[in-house]
């Protein structure tokens, strides 16, 4: 594996590669490097399958992580790629012409966190929030109380406090 | 053209219906939930006191107290009501209750009958108060042994041990260390049950909290709010506040008493003077005040306050009253009882010290010159044993030895001391006596589970030496020989007279017992002394079994006399007298100064 990252280093400008065990491996990538590294990987290094895609809002440094992990079935090992975008008008390559399914995890990481991939079909179409209003709720900076407070009806609380109640009751004068 | 698969292949669902189905029925038949489901909640609601702490601790806000039965001492009266739309089942309600009443049982269905209700009014109950049919479930979740959200056990108040007490009237009670107030502050779940207890309504979870979070200046404006002796009140309140603090049901009440007094301690004199930095507007109005023990020295600071001229009128050398001259230094130093005070002069009070209405001074003098009049005079005379010789020189009552000794007035009570009675006067006389070197027995006429001294007081005379006869009825006192008393008791049986009442002593025939003495301390009670009823201006008060009447603000029949204190309250401690004053206090600030129409 050290030996593959190292070849691919140069070539696709690759950084803060992690060889956490011979099995498993992270790297970060540039956006623009990204769709090319990853049909590299695919079609000449075995790296067939897309396990998954998922991002982490790193909201104090005003960017979003985007990982790809990929699995080869003949070594038996996993690779995964770090891309950073920026929060504002994120935009990635979309992979869906690599792997279909990819269009499915571009749907969610679009509706939660709000990025865009450019030609990924459907990615618009809600996945679970029908009808939704508000911004991405997977972004830190969502407040899922004020949210539901501004957009759904609440039961009337019927709650007294035990002090005061117990003054109305027993010492309303006093 | 119509192909045989066609034609046929509904059947092949239909032999389906023969077989065991993939489906569970779950209403028809449903499963049970685990023995330690948690599941919908139950509540003991006898048990319960509606402290609200389930409600406080819900994550999701999920739990409303609503009133189910009348509020009463110890119990809001509210009971938890909970909504499953918004429950997550976490069981952190069941985890923290603090009488254990609340559990949950295994049973997970829920079925609503028709939709004609607004969907946000069903899926939601008061356990125990509204009927459900896991009501009696024994099964289901509660909270597990060994494991436990409450601070159930007292941080420990450092006392001076009883042989290092013996020789000196140093106070015994240490006090709280910084560290071990906050510890003991943190305990407090803030229910606020405590506070309708308290005669004086103290706000007794913020001023928990103002410990803390160490902001001493607020804590004690806080007292001050409901309490002007709050320095004495932190070491001899009664402290009915920690008979129904919500942790006392599974564990030991907050020390509410030492916190109090951890603040006064720790407050600085920078403390106390902020407290007297809001302007007053004076009124052109004088109010006089008989009596400076609990009851006036609270009226006159919450009169002074409003800005009332106010006086005080003493028989005694210095303020106090009780609080002087019945409790001895080792529980509530002078000191103290001096800086209160000093914080209640400081407001302008004008003390008259030996100024005894009726004698010194007439009642109705300070009725022409004042625009009201506060009466709280105390119950300074003792009550005799009523047997014969106890008139001898060598009968003293507990309040003269604890008067003398305040006083600094030399005392002679000779080796051996019996002290008669089973109040708190009697405990202190005895411990008195005690620290002057006397041997010290107490003679109660009924069993120890009855004294109607405070436990601890019992606990330290035992701690200190002091010997106890239950059940003794004295009978006679005569002077022996050598001079000395010898004193006749007989034994008593306790007998129910009438079902509901407490027992009775009763002497049995013919016993009849001897004990030498020294000197005979009694302290069975004090009534009211009415030297200041002289003149024509009390007239008009109204007397009822020699207890002059008045409503709960302490108006009586004439609308220029209010009264409070001993002589009024049934209870007869100084945070009652002290709520009295306040009370009275506001009633004279109506009666004289009503609010202006718009």
């Amino acid at each position: 594996m050290q030996e593959l990252l190292d070849n691919l280093k140069e070539l696709y400008a690759l950084n803060g590669i992690t060889l956490r065990n011979p099995s498993l491996a992270w790297a970060e990538v540039t956006p623009e490097r990204l769709v090319g590294l990853l049909t590299q990987l695919r079609d000449a290094h075995g790296f067939t399958h897309l396990v998954l895609m998922t991002c982490v809002d790193w909201l104090e440094d005003g960017r979003f992580q985007v990982t790809y992990l990929l699995h080869n079935y003949t070594t038996r090992q996993d690779l995964g790629l770090h891309v950073y975008v920026g929060r504002t008008a994120s935009e990635l390559p979309s992979i869906h012409t690599l792997w279909e399914q990819g269009r499915v995890y571009q749907q969610e990481l679009h509706e939660m966190f709000g990025i865009y991939f450019p030609g990924s079909p459907g990615l618009g179409e809600p996945m679970i929030l029908e009808s939704w209003d508000g911004p991405p709720p997977m972004r830190r900076d969502f407040d899922t109380r004020v949210y539901s407070e501004e957009t759904y009806s609440h039961r009337q609380r019927t709650h007294h406090e035990p002090e005061q109640h117990m003054k109305d009751r027993l010492y309303p004068e006093d | 053209m119509m192909r045989l698969q066609d034609i046929l292949s509904p059947f092949y669902v239909w032999k389906r219906a023969f077989e065991k189905p993939f489906s569970i029925a779950v209403l028809s038949a449903p499963r049970p939930g685990s023995p330690t489901y948690r599941g919908f909640h139950q509540n003991d609601i006898d048990k319960c006191i509606g402290c609200g702490t389930c409600a406080e601790i819900c994550q999701n806000v999920s739990i409303d107290m609503v009133p189910v039965k009348e509020a009463q001492d110890g119990d809001s009266g509210l009971r938890p009501r909970i909504d499953y739309g918004r429950c997550c089942w976490c069981a952190l309600c069941v985890d923290i209750c603090p009488t254990g009443s609340l559990t949950m049982s295994n049973a997970y269905t829920w079925v609503e009958e028709g939709l004609d209700r607004d969907v946000r009014e069903t899926y939601c109950y008061t356990p125990g108060a509204d009927p459900q049919p896991w009501d009696d479930e024994a099964l289901g979740y509660r909270k597990p042994e060994g494991y436990e959200l409450l601070h159930l056990e007292r941080v420990p108040m450092p006392h001076l041990a009883p042989g290092e007490r013996l020789n000196s009237f140093v106070e015994m009670v240490k006090g709280y260390s910084h560290e071990l107030a906050v510890q003991e502050a943190d305990r407090c779940i803030q229910c606020g049950i405590c506070t309708a207890t308290c005669p004086a309504h103290m706000n007794i979870p913020a001023y928990i909290k103002a410990i803390r979070e160490d902001k001493i200046a607020e804590g004690l404006k806080i007292l001050y709010e409901t309490n002007p002796l709050p320095g004495v009140c932190g070491r001899i309140c009664t402290r009915r506040c920690e008979d129904v603090c919500a942790l006392s049901h599974r564990g030991e009440a907050i020390s509410i008493r030492w916190l109090k007094r951890y603040l006064t301690d720790c407050a600085s004199a920078e403390d106390y003077k902020a407290l007297l930095e809001s302007e007053i507007k004076p009124l052109d109005r004088k109010i006089a005040i008989i009596g400076a023990g609990p009851g006036g020295l609270s009226a006159a600071y919450y009169l002074a306050g409003m800005g009332y001229a106010v006086e005080i009128f003493e028989q005694n050398a210095a303020a106090g009253g009780m609080l002087r001259y019945g409790i001895p230094e080792y529980r509530l130093p002078y000191t103290k009882l001096d800086q209160d005070v000093a914080q209640i002069a400081a407001l302008g009070v004008k003390f008259n010290y030996n100024a005894c209405i009726g004698r010194d001074l007439s009642f109705d003098d300070l009725y022409n010159r004042f625009d009201a009049v506060f009466v709280s005079v105390g119950m300074f005379e003792p009550y005799r044993i009523g047997i014969p010789g106890d008139d001898n020189a060598k009968v003293i009552s507990g309040l003269q030895l604890l008067s003398d000794v305040t006083n600094g007035v030399p005392v002679d009570l000779g080796r051996r001391v019996v002290v008669v009675g089973g109040g708190n006067v009697a405990m202190d006389a005895a411990r008195t006596a005690k620290r002057l070197g006397c041997e010290v027995t107490v003679l109660y006429r009924r069993r120890e589970v009855d004294m109607p001294a405070d436990v601890e007081e019992i606990e330290e005379a035992r701690e200190e030496s002091v010997n106890f006869i239950f059940q003794a009825i004295p009978l006679e006192i005569k002077t022996a020989d050598d001079g000395s008393l010898s004193f006749d008791w007989g034994k008593a049986e306790m007998v129910q007279q009438k079902p509901g009442e407490r027992p009775q002593p009763i002497l049995i025939e013919g016993s009849r017992e001897n004990i030498a003495a020294d000197t005979i301390i009694a302290a069975i009670g004090q009534g009211v002394n009415y030297l200041w009823m002289d003149g024509e201006a009390s007239a008009k008060i109204e007397l009822k079994k020699f207890r002059v009447q008045a409503d709960r603000w302490g108006r009586t029949a004439d609308t220029k006399i209010f009264i409070g204190g001993d002589m009024f309250n049934p209870t007869a401690d100084a945070i009652t007298a002290i709520a009295d004053g306040h009370r009275s206090a506001r009633a004279i600030d109506k009666m004289l100064n009503p609010p202006r129409e718009n």
